[in-house]
Formats: structure tokens, C-alpha cells, sequence
């Protein structure tokens, strides 16, 4: 790519982020801020305010679980023992605490037995991310990537109607940029540039909550490095959020293409053409034809929070390479492209309301 | 002179609607051009399709290009001005400048700045702060930064107050105009463009219903005051538009000898705007 072609790319990418700033910026700003102001207060009141506390106990019992380890915590008032037993193996989780009613919740004087069960999932179970530390990382990012679908497809939904609603598109069309570059640059910045930006400051988030829960095992006399870091597997989570995000790009692209074509070819509401026609399509199909093609794909292509036991399309916590549906995947693509070129045309030819 | 502009059997139509019928033109360099019709008449959509915004039928050609296939290169060598609310709202004005920088291979940022600075438009501001008349600036400091061949305005100054008009189309041909560029105006305030204009191009109905050189309206249109009998006179030979004036009549004269009409009152060229709705009202 030329200066010249790489000033262009950027100043149309710097464009869309001025007038975006809101969205693409300050929510993930503000999001990354809170969450961090949140554990802070968690891990100062560590064992209160249980959020974290919680989730690292979890952890303890996991990790236990999946190492074959039992873990015995015994907690009188500041005094805090720990002691393992690797040759101990029981199936089944069991908490046993002193029946102390009279203290407050908040009184650490009794003591956890983790007796744990061999991990019905196996060790490969470790890799999803789920069964140890890893969980919190993963469910700040999940946190900022649905923060992320919300805000792109306001964008997207805006980004092709709201400079024709105020003409403002007069002004860009004045200027020598074709309509291809800025409905690209645009599905650019949905796709991959502000993605990016999300998925930083949910690193930095993951990170800062990684040197929280250390500082709160610490205020507990723990060891942090071996409770903390022993039970993160950065490798892993860095890939899948990383790769993760490659995948869902070519999973979420033809709803992001579907979005910017409503969005430019809308008089009214862009939101009521997105969605209008597609609810009427998938009862059109299934109240004549009986099939639901229509719905299969839409849900293929929409991010899945949870595992609902039929393995289509992706997950925002952890997309899968191994058992994507290719197909399908392959069929979004080609809907995408034609959808964009619709968008370009329209952007060229239709822009008036 | 060469030719800049081409247009042949150009056609848009909306629905039953043809919004510009059959229109065939042509458009030298250097000339600037006012085009001028009623509300309706396809001025709007002429400009657009010269600009590659609209789809049309027919031929067209600007600077030898396609404006349908070759929007983005085309514009690297035409400006324009729809009118004076089509700046982004939410930008800033050092925003524009940048955008402009980083698109426009022909825009000249300090000059642009420059001309802001003879104004009351600072770089900090939002565009949404701004005045009309302040739009209006920043919009032509942008496109007297670029090195264009071709300025079409669309009702430019639509909505602003004489002073800013007048000082918007002075500027236009002192800071602007150097003979070699091309400028097509379109607007309603005809008379205050009339003096820098060399060439009009009239409208209704989506048809072309003149396009005359300035000089060749000296030629081939005379205007007559006629008063008393005379008038009654006047009214006997063929004209294509009159006008009461005081104590008699106005009429337009299309193609007749001067000196037919001389006896008859005092002789005159008519203003674009009396030629205007003399050929409109014809149409």
C-alpha cells in the first residue's frame, strides 16, 4: 500500500472514529474504568464483597479438581492454613463448614474440605477455559465483546443513514472518495478496527484484575504466584480471544453487512428494516414451507452466549475452529459480499430521503 | 476553447417523472454559467448527474470521464457546494480540514487556513456553532484550497442575508476565478450573479429552454419600454414576455432588428431574471 493510500485508509478510519468517539472509544474506556473500580473495591473488601473472593475459591476448587489435588483451607479469625493432598482422590465436591451460625458471613473461621471428583470432562476441559482462573478473564472479555456487538450494530445501523437524513453526504460525496472505499472503511472499522480497541482494554482489564486477585490472595497470606498465576493460562486465553475474534468476524460479517444495508437503504428507521424483513421472511418460510432455513441461518450467523446443546454457529466466549459449521460459515461470506455491493450501489445511486 | 462538460439525450427520470428530459449541452472552459429555472425544473438533478450522484440515461462526459464509473476520480478535479447546511454537524473545523487533507491529493491546507483567518471561523470550533454565513465561509476556504477545474454550486447561498451573498460571490471571482476555471452556479438570486455569469443556461420542466452566451443575449434579445400609444404598438409585434413598468410597458423581443423597435421606446438588453420568466412563462 502506498503513503498515499495509507493516509486515505486512515483518515477515512479516523473519520468514522471522531464521529464515533462515544461508541468506539469512551464506552470501552468507561467499561475498562468500571470494572477495574469494581474489583478494586472487591479485592479491598475481599471477602465481603465476595464477587472476587468467590470466583477464586471456585478457582482453587477447580484447579484442585482438574490436578487431583485436595485443598484444605482452614481459616481461623487471621490465621490461614493450607494444606494438600495429592493421593487423595474423592469423587464429588464437599463443603464442610463449622456450623458457627452466631458469626457473620464475613468471618472466615471455618474450614473448606475440597474434596474433589476426577473432572468428568477430562483434562482436554482445562483448554475451554471454564474450569479454572481462566473462567474471570473470560468472562471480562465476554463482558466488552457483547458491550462490542451492541455498539457496532448502532453503528452500523447509523453509520450509512444519519449523514443522508442530515445531507451531510454532500459534503462527503464533494470530496474524491468512492463509494467501494467508504463503505469499506466502514465495514473495516466495525469489523476489525474497533474490535481491536475492545479486545485491548479487555486485555489490560484481564491484567489489571490478574494483579487485583494476586494483591487480594496476598492480603489473604496466600501465595499469590502460585494461586493466582499457577491457575491463569495466558497462552490459551491470549489465543482464543485473540483467534476468537478472527472467527467470529467471518461469523458476525454478514449481520454487520445486512445492518449497513438497511442502514443505507432506509428512509425511516433503519432498525425497523433490519429487523422487519427478516421476522417476516422466517414466517413466510415456515408457515408455507415448513422449513426454516431462514431462521437456521440468521441463528448461525448471531452470537450464542451460552451453549444451548445444538452446536451452530459461534459463542462470544469461545468461538471453535474445530467444529464450525464451514458451510455455513462459507454461505455468510457470499451473503456478505453481495450484500455490500448492494450498499455500495445504494450509497451510490439511492442516497436521497 | 476546449470543452469541459458534454451532455447528450441526458434523461432521469423518478417513477412517471422525468426530472431532466432529453437535455443536450455542452460547456467550455472558463466560463461560468448560471443556471437558472423554478422550483422543480431538474436543476438539482442536472448538477447531481454531472456529479456522479445520480443515475441518468444518455450521454455525459466531464473532463472527458464518466461521472457514472469515475465519481472519486472526477472529484479530485471538481469541487462543489450543495448548499449551506451539508458540513457534518459534529465535526470540528480543524477536523474537516483533515479530512480533506488526508482524501484530497489537489487541497492545500495552509491555504485554506489562510482564508479562515480573513474570517471569524476558528479551528476549534464545532460546525454545528457556526452561522450560515460562517458555513458558507469554511465551506469555500475548502474548495478555494483545491486545485479544481471544475466548481458547480447548488443554491450556494441559500438562505443567507445580502451581505454574506455578496461577499461570498465577490470572493468567488477575485480569490477564485482565474479564467481557466470553470464555475456553474444555481440559484434563485439571479440578479446578483448576472454580472459575473458568461453564459445562462435556463430550465423548466426538466427541459433545457436556453443556453446563450451573455454576448449572444445582446444579440438576439432586445428589451423595449414602451409608453402611451407606443405601447399599444409594441404589443402588436410578436414578443415572448412584457412587463408593466411605470407609465407604460416592458417587452422582450426575440431575433428582431433593433431598429424596428426603436421608434417605440427606449432600448435595452433585458436582465437575465425579465428574460428568465419571459421564456419560462413561454414554456
Amino acid at each position: 500500500m502506498s503513503d498515499t493510500a495509507k493516509s486515505r485508509t486512515f483518515t477515512l478510519i479516523q473519520r468514522e472514529f471522531q464521529e464515533y468517539k462515544n461508541s468506539f472509544v469512551w464506552t470501552p474506556v468507561a467499561m475498562a474504568v468500571l470494572l477495574s473500580l469494581v474489583m478494586l473495591v472487591s479485592v479491598m473488601l475481599a471477602g465481603r464483597i465476595t464477587i472476587v473472593g468467590d470466583a477464586m475459591m471456585q478457582v482453587v476448587m477447580n484447579e484442585d479438581s482438574a490436578s487431583g489435588m485436595n485443598i484444605t483451607i482452614q481459616i481461623e479469625d487471621d490465621d490461614v492454613a493450607i494444606t494438600t493432598d495429592q493421593e487423595v482422590a474423592v469423587a464429588g465436591w464437599v463443603i464442610e463448614t463449622e456450623e458457627n451460625t452466631s458469626e457473620e458471613d464475613w468471618n472466615f473461621s471455618k474450614e473448606w474440605r475440597f474434596n474433589p471428583s476426577t473432572n468428568p470432562k477430562g483434562p482436554e476441559s482445562i483448554d475451554s477455559g471454564m474450569d479454572n482462573l481462566n473462567l474471570i478473564p473470560t468472562v471480562i472479555h465476554f463482558i466488552f465483546l457483547l458491550a462490542l456487538f451492541f455498539v457496532t450494530s448502532n453503528y452500523l445501523l447509523g453509520t450509512l443513514y444519519d449523514d443522508r437524513k442530515d445531507r451531510s453526504i454532500l459534503f462527503w460525496r464533494s470530496m474524491p472518495v468512492a463509494a467501494w472505499e467508504e463503505v469499506l472503511a466502514k465495514l473495516g472499522v466495525a469489523l476489525f478496527v474497533a474490535p481491536w480497541i475492545f479486545i485491548a482494554l479487555s486485555m489490560i482489564v484481564q491484567l489489571s484484575m490478574v494483579l487485583l486477585m494476586m494483591l487480594g490472595m496476598w492480603r489473604l497470606g496466600k501465595d499469590p504466584f502460585e494461586l493466582v498465576l499457577g491457575n491463569i493460562e495466558f497462552g490459551i486465553l491470549f489465543f482464543n480471544q485473540v483467534s476468537g475474534w478472527i472467527l467470529t468476524a467471518f461469523w458476525i460479517a454478514p449481520v454487520y453487512a445486512w445492518l449497513m444495508l438497511a442502514s443505507a437503504f432506509a428512509k425511516r428507521s433503519p432498525f425497523m428494516l433490519a429487523v422487519a424483513p427478516l421476522i417476516a421472511i422466517v414466517l413466510l418460510e415456515e408457515l408455507f414451507l415448513g422449513t426454516a432455513f431462514v431462521r437456521t441461518a440468521i441463528a448461525n450467523h448471531m452470537p450464542h452466549i451460552s451453549d444451548s446443546g445444538n452446536a451452530v454457529g459461534f459463542y462470544i466466549h469461545a468461538p471453535n475452529w474445530g467444529s464450525a459449521n464451514y458451510l455455513s460459515l462459507l454461505l455468510g461470506i457470499v451473503f456478505t459480499a453481495v450484500a455490500i455491493w448492494l450498499t455500495i450501489w445504494l450509497r451510490k445511486y439511492r442516497w436521497d430521503i | 476553447m476546449e470543452q469541459i462538460i458534454e451532455a447528450k439525450g441526458l434523461t432521469r427520470t423518478f417513477g412517471d417523472i422525468n426530472a431532466v428530459e432529453d437535455i443536450d449541452f455542452t460547456v467550455n472552459t472558463g466560463s461560468v454559467i448560471g443556471l437558472i429555472g423554478p422550483n422543480g425544473a431538474g436543476k438539482t438533478t442536472l448538477l447531481r448527474a454531472l456529479l456522479g450522484l445520480t443515475n441518468c440515461d444518455g450521454h455525459i462526459s466531464v473532463m472527458g470521464s464518466d461521472p457514472r464509473k469515475q465519481r472519486a476520480q472526477i472529484m479530485e478535479q471538481v469541487c462543489f457546494i450543495a448548499d449551506t447546511a451539508v458540513l457534518p454537524r459534529w465535526m470540528r473545523v480543524a477536523q474537516v480540514l483533515d479530512y480533506a487533507t488526508g482524501v484530497h491529493p489537489r487541497f492545500d491546507r495552509a491555504q485554506a487556513e489562510d482564508f479562515l483567518r480573513t474570517t471569524e471561523v476558528t479551528l476549534d470550533r464545532r460546525i454545528r456553532d457556526l452561522s450560515k454565513g460562517m458555513n458558507v465561509q469554511l465551506h469555500l476556504a475548502l474548495v478555494m484550497a483545491i486545485d479544481a477545474k471544475l466548481l458547480i454550486l447548488d443554491e450556494p447561498t441559500l438562505g443567507l442575508d445580502i451581505l454574506f451573498r455578496k461577499r461570498f460571490f465577490e470572493q468567488l471571482l477575485n480569490d477564485y476565478f482565474d479564467g481557466e476555471r470553470t464555475i456553474i452556479i444555481s440559484t434563485h438570486q439571479v440578479e446578483e450573479v448576472q454580472n459575473i455569469l458568461t453564459d445562462v443556461m435556463f430550465m423548466n420542466h426538466g427541459r433545457l429552454v436556453l443556453q446563450k452566451h451573455m454576448s449572444m443575449i445582446d444579440e438576439e434579445f432586445v428589451e423595449v419600454h414602451a409608453v402611451g400609444e407606443a405601447a399599444a404598438r409594441a404589443q402588436e409585434i410578436p414578443h415572448i414576455g412584457k412587463r408593466s413598468i411605470l407609465g407604460g410597458k416592458a417587452f422582450i423581443y426575440e431575433g428582431i432588428d433593433r431598429d424596428v423597435l426603436a421608434p417605440l421606446g427606449e432600448l435595452r438588453t433585458p436582465s437575465v431574471s425579465d428574460l428568465f420568466v419571459a421564456k419560462v412563462g413561454e414554456a
